[in-house]
């Protein structure tokens, strides 16, 4: 009895042993499998030298559904469901009106975030960073963003999920513009002071919801790829991207300016400054010979012009194509 | 007459040294309304049609206005996005 008691209590010790070793190597690399089954017998032998092998051929009984326990506690958290910190908040793009000399995050703000785990708590800091930075509060989600703001060495996945946590929580919103192509929308408090309102951002369940508006007047017709001298009589209803009457809140045509206005600055970015340069000078020059000298002067009309001279020298589609491509 | 049409080009030749400081988009505009104001004056003073050189000058007045406009920084188009 004494001898199958001792047996029951070495049996108990080495399991323990066992669990705390794989627990130990799930944290750490593991750095050498076979030192453990060294180890083992050496201990034994101290306690039971009799009976040496049979506390090993129980333990190897025992090992595989300990491990599997030790497995589940350690994966439970990762399914844990994420629940949004706030509901109501109101996403709005925005642009800061100047640029900022620091960083400071409005107390509202910072409620918010600090409920956040502490990846998606650095992932929000580091985009708020980025966004003031930019001076606009949307963007790109992709790659590059990564890079930007300073998660370079997080794989693409671990960064999609820190993307759809932040969104989760309700901090962040995502919308698949392609099937490449995504963007995001960061929350932030608006302040009339320092921002101007954009645009609204819809949260994406009521997304497709949303009903597809067809403007009654007739589309705009197609951008040409390079701005024609002899359009001397075009009308200016008829530029490519201009609005048509009663377009102006039509939901679909607002995400048509931020995909143009985001279009533009991927543009900026991949022709480089130099040649952005070059290429305003060459509107300027376009537009005043096109449409007259008091365009020029005419500080929203300009605005419009050279937005339609940027849709058609980058190729970016017009608003027709672009609601094809979105189906 | 003659003074007349002198004050006004005087007042061209001040737009084109004005050109050559300006430095921001907002200083540009300044300009470019004065420049179509100053258009629009001589062009009222010399109903019966503007004289060659006045002419060369106001368009090359234009050019510089252009070219200045373009050697600018581009125009931020955020604020055009809402």
């Amino acid at each position: 009895m004494g001898l199958i008691k001792n047996i029951g209590n070495a049996v108990k010790n080495e399991v323990r042993d066992y669990l705390l070793k794989i627990v130990e190597a799930e944290n750490e690399a593991p750095k050498n499998p076979e030192a453990e089954n060294v180890q083992k017998p050496a201990e034994t032998k101290a306690g039971q030298p009799k009976v040496e092998e049979k506390p090993v051929v129980k333990e190897e009984k025992v090992q595989p559904e300990k491990v599997e326990e030790v497995e589940k506690v350690a994966e439970k958290p990762r399914k844990k469901e994420i629940y949004p910190i706030s509901n109501d908040l109101e996403f709005v793009r925005v642009s800061y009106k100047k640029g900022q000399d620091s960083v400071i995050i409005p107390k509202e703000l910072a409620e918010l975030i600090k409920m956040l785990p502490l990846d998606e708590y650095a992932c929000f800091v580091k985009l708020y960073c980025f966004v003031l930075e930019q001076k606009k509060n949307y963007g790109y989600w992709g790659g590059t963003l990564k890079r930007r703001i300073g998660l370079d060495q997080l794989t693409t996945s671990e960064f999609e999920e820190l993307g759809s946590n932040l969104a989760a929580y309700g901090l962040l919103l995502l919308e698949q513009l392609t099937e490449n192509q995504k963007t995001f929308v960061l929350y932030v408090p608006f302040d009339e002071d320092t921002m101007v309102k954009l645009s609204t951002a819809k949260k994406p369940e009521k997304k497709p919801e949303k009903p597809v508006k067809k403007p009654a007047p007739k589309p705009a017709p197609k951008a040409k790829a390079e701005p024609e001298p002899e359009e001397e009589t075009q009308r200016a209803e008829d530029i490519p991207g201009k609005p048509v009457e009663g377009m102006e809140n039509d939901e679909m045509y607002k995400s048509y300016k931020t995909f143009v206005s985001l279009e533009i600055d991927k543009a900026k970015m991949r022709v480089g400054r130099a040649n952005f340069d070059k290429i305003y000078m060459e509107a300027v020059k376009y537009i005043d010979k096109k449409y007259g000298f008091k365009v020029l002067s005419d500080s929203d009309k300009f605005k419009e012009y050279l937005t339609n001279y940027y849709i058609s020298a980058f190729d970016i589609p017009t608003f027709e194509n672009w609601k094809k491509s979105k189906g | 007459m003659l003074n007349d049409i002198k004050i006004l080009m005087k007042s061209l030749s001040d737009i084109d040294v004005r050109i050559m400081l300006c430095k921001s988009a907002f200083e540009w505009e300044l300009l470019a309304k004065k420049y179509n104001a100053l258009r629009d004056e001589i062009e009222a003073f010399c109903a019966s049609g503007l004289p060659e050189d006045v002419e060369k000058a106001l368009d090359k007045t234009r050019a510089y206005l252009v070219e200045k406009r373009g050697e600018l920084p581009p125009l931020d188009l955020s604020d055009f996005f809402k």
